[in-house]
């Protein structure tokens, strides 16, 4: 890779070792990656987690020098002129009364929010940066972690990013900079893989659906979707995360929605393949059957906002809530960034969903923060897939109604 | 008396490191799939569920998905339950990108298919400075 003399230096250590050493991840990655060149980057989405370690057993000395690491990046101010977001972290930061939360770990997120604030970081804490006010413009050049918000934001709002993981995106907030690879390269952004879609896509989780089929068929690729209207952003969100689940989807183009797809020609840069994969009403079915795996219909829990919830979708599940009560010894939690639940605070959403027993869980998700549960009722297929390994819960993946009926009743009541 | 090959290959992260072969023709993903304190492959299904990967030599088609895959072989590697090498047909930047933060050699593009050569239990020595796996099979009789 070609460095200028800045960069080079940097490289030797002109501003220092932890600069030095953050400039060689990017290199050594770029060179890994194939990247010519280092290139500005407008707009970060960094994650700044502490682990919840302790709870899982790792030793004293693991935490400290994790923590360390995450101090020392702290220590450095953002790039001047780089919007930097941060992603969720693994404890709600001021909700003291969930139990699930340690208050240890509590302590030490909220230290390092200071200290992130001080250096530039936007302490958003959430999975979908997109819906509190990072939303870059077509063509910027990004480093965001949290898949599922880098396939919105190359499919849905055009941005470039490539799939960035802890230190990378520290790199690139604190240095402006990032390789040049992948899908921030014109012809890295071609489809790969056609998919027909002939299912009636009603509901969000229809989308998740589709995403969490296509990604198991495209794995590293770039599938296109064909033959659908434009989806909400609702709809789009779930679409991203599973195709980021099931697969290492890092873009796709839904023809007549992406930005530089306008057609299912210009997606597939003027070669669209003659074979495809076809979505019908059947793989839909059999889609959300591969995450309801059970063995009875007793349900602890109803998990929410995955990725975390937009006001329409907290306004949404407030009127089905409105009047009800949660079952006893149900779980309900909705989870979203804290900028979101301000505005739930005014509409009154907030209040509705306490009244009926519900939460809404900010800076965090359930899974990340490895709650006990049992069986878990969710409209993310990102949510069922993970929660099945990291809670080892069994999981039923349904539409909002669905859910929001099986909390009030307490346990799985079919689709309805 | 040990029956020995060697498969050249592209360095992609470079490094030495030998340890005991875990072979599966399938994906993995370290965020969600494994849990960063022991090492244990927890993905429900997964055809490694259970298995701990500290140490090994882990031949798998790719890793795929997560953006928190560098933070969990992070962690593992803290704790010493990180794989010894990477042995991949594809390569996923991500963990790529783990590998080059925490020195654990990457390799790829095998010359010869990496799942009828290696089994689960060969040692296996990893050479990515000159691109060259060094297999030591368990037992002929296991094949």
């Amino acid at each position: 890779m070609e460095l200028t003399g800045e960069q080079q230096a940097v490289l030797d250590g002109s501003q220092g070792d932890y600069l030095a050493k953050c400039m060689r991840w990017l290199v050594e990655w770029g060179e890994v990656m194939g990247a010519k060149r280092l290139i500005k980057v407008d707009n970060t989405h960094a994650l700044l987690p502490v682990p919840n370690l302790m709870a899982q057993g790792a030793s004293k000395e693991t935490m400290d020098r994790y923590m360390a690491d995450l101090v020392e990046a702290c220590s450095h101010g953002t790039h001047p002129g780089c919007t930097c977001t941060v992603h969720a972290a693994f404890v709600t930061l001021d909700d003291l009364d969930v139990p699930e939360n340690d208050p240890e770990q509590v302590q030490m997120q909220k230290d390092l929010a200071v200290l992130a604030s001080d250096a530039g970081f936007i302490p958003t804490f959430t999975c979908a940066p997109y819906l509190v006010g990072n939303v870059p413009l077509k063509g910027e050049i990004l480093a965001w972690t949290e898949s599922s918000a880098v396939v919105y934001a190359n499919s849905i709002l055009g941005a470039r990013t490539t799939r960035h993981g802890t230190e990378s995106a520290i790199a690139a907030s604190l240095l402006g900079l990032v390789p040049e690879f992948g899908v921030l390269l014109d012809e890295n952004r071609k489809g790969t893989l056609r998919i027909e879609v002939k299912a009636e896509l009603e509901d969000p989780p229809d989308w998740g659906a589709l995403g969490y089929f296509a990604g198991k068929a495209a794995g590293l690729g770039i599938p296109v979707f064909n033959g659908i209207r434009r989806p909400s952003q609702d709809e789009a969100k779930q679409l991203c995360a599973a195709l980021a689940t099931s697969g290492g989807v890092t873009m796709c183009h839904i023809a007549g929605v992406t930005p530089e797809a306008p057609t299912i020609d210009a997606a597939f840069q003027g070669d669209v393949p003659e074979d495809y994969l076809t979505f019908d009403a059947e793989t839909l079915k059999e889609t959300y059957e591969s995450l309801r795996v059970r063995t009875g219909d007793e349900i602890d829990s109803v998990i929410l906002g995955c990725p975390h919830a937009s006001i329409n979708e907290l306004s949404k599940i407030a009127a089905l809530l409105k009047g009800k009560k949660v079952a006893k010894g149900v779980r309900l939690w909705i989870d979203t960034a804290r900028g979101t639940k301000g505005n739930a605070d005014r509409m009154g959403y907030t209040e509705i969903i306490e009244a009926a027993g519900g939460r809404i869980l900010c800076d965090t998700c359930p899974t990340n923060m490895r709650i006990p549960a049992k069986r878990i009722v969710t409209h993310g297929f990102k949510q069922a897939h993970y929660a099945r390994g990291m809670v080892g819960a069994e999981v039923i993946i349904a539409k909002t109604e669905a859910c929001i009926r099986a909390a009030v009743a307490g346990r799985w009541l079919g689709d309805g | 008396m040990a029956d020995t090959i060697d498969i050249r290959g592209h360095g992609v992260v470079k490094g030495y490191a030998e340890g005991e072969a875990l072979v599966a023709d399938t994906t993995l993903s370290f965020w969600g799939e494994v849990d960063a304190i022991t090492g244990k492959v927890i993905g429900v299904g997964h055809p490694l569920e259970g298995i701990s990967l500290g140490g090994r030599v882990l031949v798998i088609r790719s890793t795929k998905g997560s953006s928190g895959t560098p933070m969990v072989l992070n962690l593992a590697q803290l704790e010493g339950n990180a794989p010894a090498a990477f042995v991949n047909v594809e390569v996923d930047g991500l963990a790529a990108l783990g590998c080059i933060v925490n020195e654990i050699p990457m390799m790829t593009e095998l010359e010869r298919d990496p799942f009828e050569l290696i089994a689960t239990g060969d040692h296996v020595v990893v050479n990515a400075d000159e691109g060259v796996l060094r297999v030591t099979r368990k037992s002929t009789t296991q094949r």
